[in-house]
């Protein structure tokens, strides 16, 4: 019992950080229409500014700029490259987004070489413990903090006026533009939220029970691709859902693995992609994505 | 006028070397009599060479990591190479120049490099990592060259001139256990949670396990793991619940430092034993510097730096700025092996590729001064050492202080085939 309830525990503060992650992909994609595959190296420039700056001007500034930082270089990416392409088809605009991925990814690994980069937590590798079951401090804190930013991010999206230009830009582009939505302003503030989401998980990814900041931090964004695409590529909700239904499913995978050995070794690294296969097999839009009707 | 004067050095730069490679094509340089003597005793005389050496001068290749992920390794493994050839020479005769190259650690870009350098070189000083290792295998075979990886599994052994330079890592993991076997730390029928990469190093560093396992009845729960898994809380989680006595991983440090987090969040108390690359000094930074520094115990094929205070005192004179990893020792290590290699090649009067292979193959009773544990001989398919030292993380230079001096722990030689 201790087990099921620790890999609970473990799986649902991952689901959580997923979920900001793909919370991220989903918000560019209902402003843009572009499915980003820039988020694996936006984390991680996220996660090298904070462990670079934190010895110079100390770890909470660090956090600020180092969050701000990346925001800025996914607004860069919607101001210099993917507004100038509106238009271009849905396909290649993710081609771009891939290229633009690769090449900052590379500078960043170039930068970090070898070293793990440790990110000075003031929570540390302290952990938390409800009798027999533990999770570290830092997972702790990133599922509280992740819980209040989607809870922000939920009335953001309902209530303000971006919220409503967003949601109606993502409805009907045209009729949103006739209305006097500036689409481009939408999507560059888009960009902006899914920048600060992923510094955010950033901060908490390269915590403990991770070693650091090291270029495998990048892969974690991968993992949050079928969180987004199961809970549907279009829903916020199922951002949220999908990110935690992964985490749990990853964590259970590998901490039953013994039990799963008829199934291979290295399960749990497959897990997500079964997971995100067998839900689009019966729901091809998503858990919550919106179905497309086309009439005849 | 500049292409002038750049066509003119490059005749002149012609004639020396059709001067000094006819110079040496059969004959080499003498010795000068009474001048070169000395321990070495090459007397140098009517020494046949082919590739790589000119005059007095023989190249040797190193195709290292000094970009990629293995860059800090890399660049203080290649320091330590150029730094003893500064200040050795084979047969009191020949100095050594290398041919560094950065793989970037990229098999397509060091088979490249290699395909760019290999009518040049002697032999190989050093090539980082199993992958570009494994890649250029055919390629170092069909050349005769000897070369020294800085990787230890047993694959690399079945390479003809390629001598790892320590024991495998089933034997390494196996000579770990005895230690803990002695010193109480573990005990016969006691359970082990093995945490191993994916492929040749993880997988030959379990066999290490399996096999002391089944001597010693430990039941043994394994955990494949990618290199790009970060996050070990589900697999000590899964140890913690089956009431582990040892934790032993064939990972890199990243993974380490994650383990040894959860363990100490979760309070499994119980050492963790690893192969030799699970340890960078980087990690005493970290938040787990005090578990590891107390749990911790790494079997290697190098010893510490406070059992060679000389190396690293050299060492920091002549990079001032670098902070030395153990790496420093396998560099200089791997070049003492060489140098002996060399030595007798020149001895038996072939500094020929063949010859030099030969020479290597002949090698037996390997002594490197205690910078590396004897090695008994190269020979395919088989464990060069069946010695290992036991370190732990401490605050000292290199990060790790000697637990235990170079040993030969029970299972060694069943296992080293």
């Amino acid at each position: 019992m201790t087990q099921f309830l620790s890999l609970l525990l473990n799986g649902v503060s991952l689901g959580a950080i997923y979920a900001l992650i793909a919370l991220g992909f989903v918000i560019i994609f209902k402003a843009s229409e572009v499915v980003s595959f820039t988020h694996g190296s936006l984390l991680l420039l996220g996660a090298y500014s904070i462990a670079r700056l934190s010895e110079p001007i100390g770890f909470f500034p660090a956090v600020l700029v180092g969050v701000a930082i990346t925001a800025l270089a996914a607004f860069l990416v919607e101001r210099l490259i993917i507004n100038r392409l509106r238009g271009a088809p849905v396909i290649s605009l993710a081609i771009v987004t891939i290229g633009v991925d690769i090449i900052l990814l590379t500078e960043l690994i170039r930068r970090i070489g070898s070293d793990i980069l440790n990110v000075p937590h003031p929570w540390g590798g302290g952990s938390f413990r409800i009798g027999d079951v533990g999770i570290s401090e830092n997972r702790l804190i990133a599922t509280i903090v992740a819980a209040f930013l989607i809870g922000l991010f939920f009335l953001a999206f309902k209530y303000s006026s971006w919220g409503v230009s967003m949601r109606a830009s993502a409805e009907d582009g045209e009729t949103a533009a006739l209305m006097g939505i500036k689409q481009g302003r939408v999507s560059a503030l888009a960009w902006v939220v899914a920048g600060v989401l992923a510094g955010v998980a950033a901060l908490f990814l390269v915590g403990s029970p991770t070693p650091g900041v090291s270029p495998s931090a990048y892969t974690v964004a991968l993992r949050a691709f079928p969180a987004a695409i199961l809970g549907g590529l279009d829903s916020t909700g199922g951002a949220l859902v999908g990110g935690l239904l992964i985490g749990l499913a990853e964590s259970f995978a590998a901490g039953y693995q013994d039990q799963l050995l008829f199934l291979g070794r290295g399960f749990g690294d497959v897990v997500p992609y079964i997971v995100m296969i067998g839900v689009l097999l019966f729901r091809p839009s998503g858990l919550f994505g919106t179905r497309e009707l086309t009439r005849v | 006028m500049k292409l002038g004067n750049r066509s003119r050095g490059a005749v002149a730069l012609a004639a020396v070397v059709v001067a000094t490679a006819s110079g040496c094509s059969t004959k080499a340089p003498e010795s000068g009599g009474g001048g070169g003597g000395g321990g070495g005793g090459g007397e140098a005389a009517d020494v046949q060479t082919d590739i790589g050496v000119e005059g007095e001068t023989i190249r040797l290749g190193v195709l290292t990591d000094l970009t990629g992920v293995f860059a800090a390794l890399g660049k203080d493994i290649t320091n330590a190479n150029t730094l003893f050839w500064e200040e050795n020479k084979v047969c009191d005769t020949y100095t050594v120049e290398l041919d560094v190259q950065d793989t970037g650690y990229v098999p397509q870009t060091g088979v490249q490099l290699y395909s760019g350098m290999k009518d040049n070189v002697l032999a190989m000083q050093q090539t980082i990592g199993s992958p570009i290792n494994t890649a250029l295998a055919p390629e170092y075979e069909a050349d005769q060259i000897v070369n020294f990886p800085s990787a230890w599994s047993k694959t690399l052994t079945e390479i003809p001139g390629t001598g790892v330079v320590g024991a495998t890592y089933d034997v390494e993991i196996a000579n770990g256990y005895s230690y803990l076997f002695e010193e109480g730390l573990l005990a016969e029928g006691d359970t082990v949670g093995h945490i191993y990469f994916e492929g040749e190093y993880g997988a030959n560093g379990l066999a290490g396990t399996q096999a002391v396992a089944e001597e010693m009845g430990l039941e043994v729960i394994e955990a494949q793991i990618k290199s790009t898994d970060q996050d070990m809380s589900a697999q000590v989680t899964q140890f913690a619940a089956a009431g582990v006595d040892l934790i032993a991983l064939t990972v890199a440090p990243g993974q380490l430092a994650s383990v040894a987090t959860v363990a100490e969040a979760q309070g499994l108390d119980v050492p963790i034993l690893g192969s030799n690359p699970v340890f960078a000094p980087g990690l005493l930074q970290g938040p787990a510097a005090g578990w590891l520094k107390s749990h911790l115990y790494v079997a290697s094929p190098v010893s510490a730096f406070d059992a060679n205070p000389e190396t690293l005192e050299a060492y920091e004179a002549a990079y001032p700025d670098a902070t030395p990893s153990l790496g420093v020792v396998v560099g200089f290590g791997m070049s003492e092996i060489m140098k002996q290699v060399l030595d007798a090649a020149c001895e038996n009067g072939d500094l020929t590729r063949a010859g030099v292979l030969t020479a290597f193959s002949e090698l037996e009773e390997v002594d490197t001064g205690g910078l590396v544990v004897p090695i008994r001989g190269y020979e395919t398919g088989k464990s060069p050492s069946l010695e290992n030292f036991v370190l732990q993380p401490a605050d000292v230079p290199g990060g790790a202080k000697v637990l235990a001096e170079a040993f030969q722990g029970e299972f060694a030689e069943k296992i080293a085939g």
